[in-house]
């Protein structure tokens, strides 16, 4: 029997964070990012000034592109892509040369100086391959990430980006970002 | 504030790679060139192919040693992977370093030879056999080389402007940008080594040569630098905000007075000053000494100047900033 095709992506309805950073610390917890390094953020794009003041926050992370640059870029092939789009490095094979680094056009990537090689968000692979979600999914407490898969129609991500509408940050770039801003 | 993924090292390493390319070049053109059934330049295309292999075997070793897993460097070479150019440049690099290394060999005197083989001990046999005259093959091995030394020259500017992140570089104007960089760097530094060399004073019709070799080659980088900043300039907005690193931003003395300036312009005016007489009146050229050291070290250091802007602002040229958090 075919395995069912299968395709991971974030859908972030960025007008529910209130910039908690419970994402972050969940994700610096799970993959023992270093002090320092982050493999998700929150951009906060203020307008105007003190007291006519609106801040949006925005929670980004690597956006395991269609096509990633950073694994285009690799030269020994370490930065892959798995078949469901989640981008990986294999750190046995990182020479550390942080090519992938410039490549990213989200600065999403990140040097980890113990072991010499380059981190990034793994969209927690080894909870999805259980059946979880990412740390940064389960741990929102204003339900901003739905993670889910896109070749399934019963999805409740499927259902948001057929029914709402939506944008991805800096398309030009031709990686086909997977992170879904909803409008 | 964004940091620097690439520093100082790679700066180097790039300048001494496209150093090396312009040296071979220059070298095997000297090489070719003949008056009257004579060699023209023999001592410029001994000069250029004893020199040419160091600087891209430093900038290799810099290179190397700029890894997170240095000693992983062997995985450049257990992989090939056409979409990046960091790989195709590995091979490329070591294949055009070896090359350059046995034209160096061609070109050994025999004395060298001689000298260099009498310190390997008696019983390598199999390094022994190794010392044998190749310099009836120079020409071939010149022939060979040079598509390599202008695909290192080259590959120093894919490497960056292959990175569509970064719209500093995201042009088909790198590339030939750095490569006649590397040319016109080669050149200079062979003017340079060869009135530096006392013992053997350079002598007019050499100095000529290479002066004309580099005028023909920054001329050709100043009118791409030129497109460069036009087309920048017309461009969307994202290019046009990361060439403003260098019209305005934080870029922009040391690309302007430094760079262009002391670095294209002021040398080209030197070696215009020298040759035109020569050219335009038909008088002789002389061959000012102490011009042609200025003039060649300010080359040297704008080569290495347009690497370390390139690299730097390159860097901060994004689609994206990052958010509170970095």
């Amino acid at each position: 029997m075919a395995m069912k095709k299968r395709r991971y992506a974030l859908v972030i309805d960025s007008r529910k964070c209130i910039n908690c950073k419970a994402c972050v610390v969940a994700c610096k917890a799970e993959n023992e990012v270093p002090i320092g390094n982050f493999r998700n953020w929150i951009n906060e794009d203020r307008q105007g000034e003190y007291p006519k003041l609106r801040i949006d926050f925005e929670p980004e992370q690597c956006h395991h592109c269609e096509h990633p640059s950073c694994a285009r870029v690799c030269p020994t092939g370490a930065t892959w892509q798995r078949k469901d789009g989640i981008v990986l490095v294999n750190y046995d094979e990182c020479i550390g040369c942080r090519y992938c680094m410039i490549a990213c056009p989200y600065d999403a990537r990140y040097f980890h100086e113990e072991s010499g090689t380059v981190h990034k968000c793994t969209l927690c692979n080894h909870r999805v391959d259980k059946g979880d979600v990412p740390a940064c999914v389960a741990t929102c407490p204003s339900k901003v990430r739905v993670f889910g898969d896109l070749e399934d129609p019963a999805s409740r991500i499927h259902e948001l980006l057929a029914t709402r509408r939506y944008r991805v940050k800096e398309p030009q770039t031709g990686n086909g970002p997977q992170l879904y801003y909803l409008l | 504030m964004h940091e620097f993924n690439w520093g100082l090292l790679i700066v180097v390493y790039l300048f001494l790679g496209g150093l090396s390319a312009g040296l071979f070049f220059a070298a095997g053109l000297a090489n070719y060139l003949e008056v009257a059934g004579q060699p023209a330049y023999p001592r410029i295309a001994r000069m250029g192919a004893l020199l040419a292999p160091w600087p891209v075997a430093i900038g290799s070793g810099l290179l190397i040693l700029d890894l997170g897993n240095w000693y992983r460097f062997y995985k450049l070479f257990t992989h090939f992977r056409w979409e990046s150019p960091m790989s195709i440049g590995s091979y490329l690099l070591t294949i055009f370093t070896g090359i350059a290394f046995v034209y160096a060999f061609a070109w050994l005197p025999e004395d060298w030879r001689q000298k260099l083989f009498s310190k390997v001990p008696a019983t390598w046999k199999q390094v022994h056999r190794l010392n044998v005259d190749i310099s009836a093959h120079r020409k071939t091995i010149a022939m060979i080389g040079f598509p390599f030394s202008i695909g290192v020259g080259i590959y120093t500017g894919v490497l960056l402007g292959a990175v569509s992140a970064r719209p500093f570089w995201n042009t088909n104007l790198v590339a030939q940008m750095f490569l006649f960089s590397a040319l016109s760097s080669g050149a200079a530094a062979l003017l340079l080594a060869m009135v530096l060399d006392k013992r053997n004073p350079i002598e007019t019709h050499e100095t000529k040569f290479l002066i004309t070799l580099d005028i023909v080659f920054i001329s050709l980088e100043f009118f791409i630098i030129l497109p460069y900043l036009i087309h920048g300039s017309l461009s969307v907005l994202a290019v046009k905000q990361a060439l403003w690193l260098i019209l305005g931003g934080p870029y922009t003395v040391v690309f302007w007075v430094f760079f262009m300036g002391l670095g294209l312009l002021v040398p080209l005016g030197i070696e215009v000053y020298e040759l035109a007489p020569s050219l335009l009146k038909g008088r002789a050229f002389h061959g000012n000494r102490r011009l042609a050291l200025v003039a060649s070290s300010l080359v040297l250091f704008g080569g290495f100047l347009l690497r370390y802007i390139f690299v730097y602002a390159g860097q901060l040229s994004s689609f994206h900033k990052m958010g509170g958090l970095r």
